[in-house]
């Protein structure tokens, strides 16, 4: 029942965002942070068919779980790439968890958050930094 | 009253359940989530999630659904099918693959339905599969039935120093049915007897892991009713799906050398004892 992952060089990647270690996003908007994850964690998790995400008003430090993704073959925690506030979350992929497969930068968006140290973004990946990180887990 | 049957493509199990339910005439609907069933699976899991077992490779298949009953795995489906309630307990989802069917559990369920059962365990070994069953020991008629029809291909029994299994089991358990089993498992052509070094509540109320004079106890209780000193025993520590969490949490985990000295006082009853791997 093995489905063949896509190799790096075919995944999707997205431009001017930042990149966190546990296969999730961070892009700037306004004074506000929007986080998903990456086509790589889509990939690798197979067709999702629930998602657990919080709510508004949460708060998490960068490196906190704060949801979980699960598909048939397996389940994955979500990993905060920035400490903030949750000012609102995606509703659309907790009803149609799939949207997150096909467009996991755009319409599968998972939160928004107030971010309380921008700062942070400097520690993460760019998206460079990220490909060669799944080149090295490739070997 | 109509059956749901989610499916996986390619799951070999979800086809041999099909195949019967045709053979047998039972109507079904069958939902394969690769396809068309997609989006009712996902609706199904977004309710029953916490019911729903993942093994090392995700979610078990095939998962029977009618009413808001529903089973899952091959041996609990087939049960259900073939005889509705009666044989809770007897079949829980496995963790083994392919040919191998484990979640067999002999003294698992009611004994009244020992018939039931054993059609169940007939028809899964007619599709070639092998069989992992364990038991505690009761149900020995049971278990005596799987042995004439050569039902088991290993049998794990789990054991005790005598002098616990009313603490362990139950005071209505009968220590006859238990020393009966005992007496069948060496009949198997592949067994193991094994304990898992459980904590248990001692007469003072503390609450200490089983000594390495309990597993000797123990091997010699094998040893005294199977004549044997030669028997497959496995010594396992406990893990915590094994107790209850705040207990657990209290308790230091053996250490290796720890577990040697139980190897070595079982050794003197039972000469192959050997530590088994946690779970």
């Amino acid at each position: 029942m093995s489905r063949n992952k896509k190799h790096v060089n075919e995944l999707s990647f997205k431009e001017n965002i930042y990149y966190y270690p546990e296969h999730t996003w961070a892009e700037i908007r306004g004074d506000q942070v929007r986080v998903g994850i990456t086509d790589y964690a889509q990939d690798q998790l197979g067709e999702l068919i629930f998602i657990q995400l919080p709510t508004a008003g949460d708060e998490f430090k960068q490196g906190d779980i704060f949801g979980q993704v699960e598909s048939a073959k397996s389940v994955s925690s979500l990993y905060m790439p920035v400490s903030g506030k949750v000012v609102s979350v995606n509703n659309e992929v907790e009803d149609d968890p799939e949207i997150i497969n096909h467009d996991p930068y755009e319409t599968g968006w998972l939160i928004q958050v107030q971010p309380y140290e921008l700062k942070e973004l400097k520690s993460i990946l760019s998206k460079e930094n990220y490909i060669n990180l799944l080149h090295e887990k490739d070997e | 009253m109509s059956i749901t049957i989610f499916t996986a493509t390619g799951c070999a199990r979800c086809r041999i359940v099909k195949e019967f339910m045709k053979n047998e005439n039972i109507p079904f609907t069958e939902k394969d989530i690769k396809g068309e069933g997609k989006e009712e699976f996902q609706n199904f899991y977004k309710v029953n999630r916490k019911a729903i077992i993942r093994g090392s490779e995700g979610i078990e298949f095939p998962i029977l659904v009618e009413n808001g009953e529903i089973r899952q795995g091959i041996g609990a489906v087939m049960a259900f099918l073939l005889a509705g309630r009666k044989l809770d307990g007897f079949f829980t989802v496995g963790s083994l693959h392919q040919e191998w069917v484990d979640g067999i559990h002999v003294s698992g369920g009611d004994p009244r339905y020992k018939e039931d059962f054993i059609q169940v365990l007939r028809l899964l070994k007619s599709k070639n599969l092998n069989l992992q069953m364990d038991t505690n020991g009761k149900n020995s008629v049971v278990l005596k039935q799987v042995l004439t029809e050569n039902l088991a291909q290993m049998v794990i029994m789990d054991i005790w120093p005598k002098r616990l299994y009313a603490q362990l089991l139950g005071e209505d358990m009968n220590i006859n049915y238990i020393e009966e089993s005992i007496a069948l498992i060496p009949q198997f052509s592949e067994y193991k007897f094994q304990t898992t070094i459980l904590p248990i509540q001692r007469e003072n109320g503390e609450i200490s892991f089983l000594t390495p004079e309990e597993i000797m106890e123990t091997a010699k209780y094998i040893y005294e009713v199977t004549g044997s000193k030669k028997n497959k025993y496995f010594i396992k520590p406990a893990n915590s799906q094994d107790i209850e969490s705040d207990i657990f949490k209290s308790l230091e985990p053996l250490t290796n050398n720890q577990l040697l000295v139980y190897r070595t006082k079982a050794r003197v009853y039972q000469v192959y004892a050997e530590i088994g791997k946690q779970s």
